[in-house]
């Protein structure tokens, strides 16, 4: 009897240390998980901040989980999902890989690919294991959330398509009212987010700003060759170019568009020509086009000191600017809402941390840091009220000028060289 | 338009043409069909711009010597790897294709991803022709075109490796009776063939950035007009390049530009279907084997 007592005894505790949740064991640190497309820019240099900010935390004594101080560790994988040709299910099997092999904590950056994003949702609600995404642009994702509490794990720390349209918008807005545009051509890269941008953007345009939509191309990811369209742009006396492409031949598009001088102005999202070194690569022909930063620290602002401590210290620590428009500063700030968050849960249990980041109010580097229902970060036109895109304009000497929102907008929007104003 | 359409449809013929003359050659002598053909173009592109960044070499420096290097690496894939699984139509074409995705994947793992990877244009200005803006650059690869097609003429007439690239090509069997060495010819023409891929990409990426994935898009199209124009025919390049270089301009300017990525595909497809050796192409037909 004895016997049988100690042996059910001993099944019970193992039984026990198995079922408990892998947050309530004696952790010795915090797993961090960054499941993206790591070698490309975007991914790459969101993975820095993600060590920047761990780094930080870690010498600083790290996360307070339960009254003990436990490190941060990053596990990255490579899902390669940005990759033309990669299909979704080999994304899908790269997250779940880090997910039962590495046991992480909470993900950071997450997919590229809005289609890997969402087809991941599921996953991460079986795992229960939280994602605070940067790049994926879709806004389904919220609905998504909002909708179903099952997927109550996946938030989103950076800009989605719904917010780049209200910022583009407003960008259209001034050129109309400063010099009377009104006739645009679209052209945008054939994936999920550009398509629903885009797509929104139509809508908008012939509804509420009441601009004429003279063209609207599609150009699968990889296209190197966009003369045709620029010239049906010409022809159609297109007064503004609206692009939105994420991928490094779009890059070609601005340097057709000088080359074959087309009277428009480019004003939209070319990810190639965001950051500062893009001036030199694409010797000096970038003058006058207007483009987005997706998330405020990406790119400093004088007006939002948070932004330019950020990007001073990327600086500092890797001895190059942060080259990509979207991705760094939100991967940066998602490290220190979970240490917000874990504290706040007082433990790692994926539903209490969840619950906590869903009660986020926090100064961060690319603006004020609240959720929707949908787990999606507010975006807005104050960076102390909410967080903050913006658009800046290359100038003929190689300095990008912030021109929206108003609130940090260091210049206004000049015309290229050879361009009139319609008023 | 018209015009625009014109001129811009002529450039693509001869992008296009440039991106396949090399894999062409290497085919039509050592019947290798090069699968790491695009991942060559693009290390031709990267070697450059290392010899101008990295090694602070002048263009006319770095240029031949990745050019050099280039044909080097082709070489020696031909001789550590094809040579064991030469006649095996299926390794061959695996065994390439690894190497090329090697290559390619080798230089995303080393880093090469970012936008900065451009190559200076030869001439940085604007020309007008007609009512039509062209960048310079394009005019230097409509002249790099002639000139590379032309010497490829030149070569394979009236020299000593260029005959004996011929000979093999026509019958490899006889031509060692009269002794040519067909392993060092077919590696010759691998190299030869990737030479003729870097010298198209100094000419062509100044357009735009080196991406690892360009390595994928000019095999797609060097395979198109290498299948419509016949395998191993240097006139059915030239005639297949400009027919479908056209339908493309002709497809993004009156259609969607969207539609132009199918053109090749669909030309694939209907040259298959009509005559499967290619317009020019040597093989037998499908009825005259059986």
């Amino acid at each position: 009897m004895r016997k049988l007592t100690c042996i059910l005894a001993i099944t019970m505790l193992m039984a026990g240390l198995l079922l408990a949740p892998t947050g309530a064991l004696a952790a010795d640190k915090v797993v961090l998980g960054v499941t993206t497309s790591l070698n490309f820019l975007e991914g790459k240099e969101a993975n820095n901040s993600v060590k920047m900010a761990v780094e930080e935390i870690n010498k600083a004594g790290g996360v307070k989980v339960g009254g003990k101080m436990l490190p941060f560790a990053i596990e990255s994988i490579d899902i390669r999902d940005a990759a033309p040709g990669v299909p979704v299910p080999e994304a899908l099997l790269g997250i779940e890989k880090l997910i039962l092999e590495k046991k992480p904590n909470a993900l950071v950056v997450g997919p590229f690919r809005s289609e890997a994003l969402l087809a991941a949702m599921d996953m991460l609600s079986k795992h229960k294991v939280p994602l605070l995404g940067t790049i994926a642009m879709s806004p389904k994702t919220e609905a998504m959330v909002a909708k179903n509490p099952k997927y109550k794990y996946v938030f989103r720390v950076s800009l989605d398509a719904k917010y780049f349209v209200g910022y583009i918008a407003g960008v259209m807005g001034f050129m109309n009212k400063e010099f009377g545009f009104k006739k645009v051509f679209i052209m945008n890269q054939d994936v999920a987010w550009a398509r629903a941008t885009a797509g929104i953007m139509t809508k908008i345009f012939k509804g509420k700003l009441k601009w004429d939509v003279v063209g609207h191309e599609t150009f699968p990811t990889g296209a190197s060759d966009f003369a045709p369209a620029l010239m049906k742009a010409k022809m159609k006396g297109a007064q503004v170019i609206m692009p939105v492409f994420d991928m490094p031949q779009s890059g070609i598009l601005i340097k057709q568009w000088k080359a074959m001088r087309i009277p428009a102005v480019m004003a939209g999202f070319i990810s190639p020509i965001t950051g500062p070194t893009a001036w030199k690569t694409f010797d000096g022909k970038i003058g006058g086009v207007v483009n987005s930063v997706f998330e405020l620290g990406s790119i400093p602002s004088a007006k939002y000191p948070p932004s330019k401590k950020f990007y001073d210290a990327y600086l500092a620590k890797y001895g190059k600017p942060i080259e990509a428009g979207h991705g760094p500063a939100p991967a940066y700030a998602s490290v220190y809402l979970l240490k917000a968050a874990i504290e706040k849960a007082g433990s790692l249990d994926p539903d209490a941390i969840v619950a906590a980041l869903r009660a986020t109010d926090a100064e961060g580097v690319m603006g004020r840091i609240k959720f929707t229902k949908g787990n999606q970060v507010i975006y807005g036109k104050d960076p102390t009220k909410e967080a903050l895109g913006c658009f800046f304009q290359w100038t003929d000497d190689g300095k990008r000028v912030i021109v929206y929102p108003p609130a940090i907008a260091e210049g206004k929007i000049m015309l290229p060289k050879g361009m009139k104003s319609a008023k | 338009m018209l015009q625009g359409t014109l001129i811009y449809g002529f450039i693509n013929s001869v992008i296009l043409m440039l991106v396949a003359l090399g894999f062409s050659v290497t085919f039509g002598i050592s019947g290798v069909a090069n699968f790491a053909y695009g991942a060559l173009y693009v290390m031709a592109g990267y070697l450059t711009w290392l010899g101008l960044h990295s090694l602070g070499l002048p263009f006319w420096l770095a240029a031949p010597g990745a050019v050099a290097i280039t044909a080097g690496v082709a070489a020696m894939i031909y001789w550590f790897i094809l040579l064991r699984v030469r006649g095996l139509v299926v390794s061959e074409v695996i065994a390439t294709f690894g190497v090329g995705l090697a290559i390619l994947e080798l230089f995303r793992y080393l880093g090469f991803i970012g936008f900065e990877y451009t190559l200076p244009p030869l001439i940085d200005a604007s020309v007008m022709i007609g009512d039509t803006y062209v960048d310079a650059q394009r005019l230097c690869i409509v002249g790099a075109g002639i000139v590379l097609a032309a010497f490829l003429w030149f070569f394979t007439h009236y020299t000593k490796t260029g005959l004996a690239f011929r000979g093999i090509a026509q019958d490899e069997r006889t031509s060692l009776t009269l002794g040519i060495n067909a392993d060092k010819v077919a590696a010759w023409s691998v190299a030869f063939g990737a030479g003729y891929a870097a010298l198209a990409a100094l000419v062509i990426l100044p357009l735009g950035t080196i991406a690892v994935n360009e390595g994928y898009n000019v095999l797609v199209n060097a395979l198109a007009v290498c299948i419509v124009g016949g395998l191993g025919s240097t006139v059915g390049i030239i005639v297949a390049s400009f027919l479908i270089g056209f339908a493309q301009i002709l497809t993004a300017t009156y259609l969607e530009t969207s539609w132009m990525m199918i053109v090749s595909l669909v030309a694939i497809l209907a040259i298959l279907v009509i005559k499967p050796s290619g317009l020019f192409g040597h093989q037998k037909q499908l009825e005259e084997r059986i």
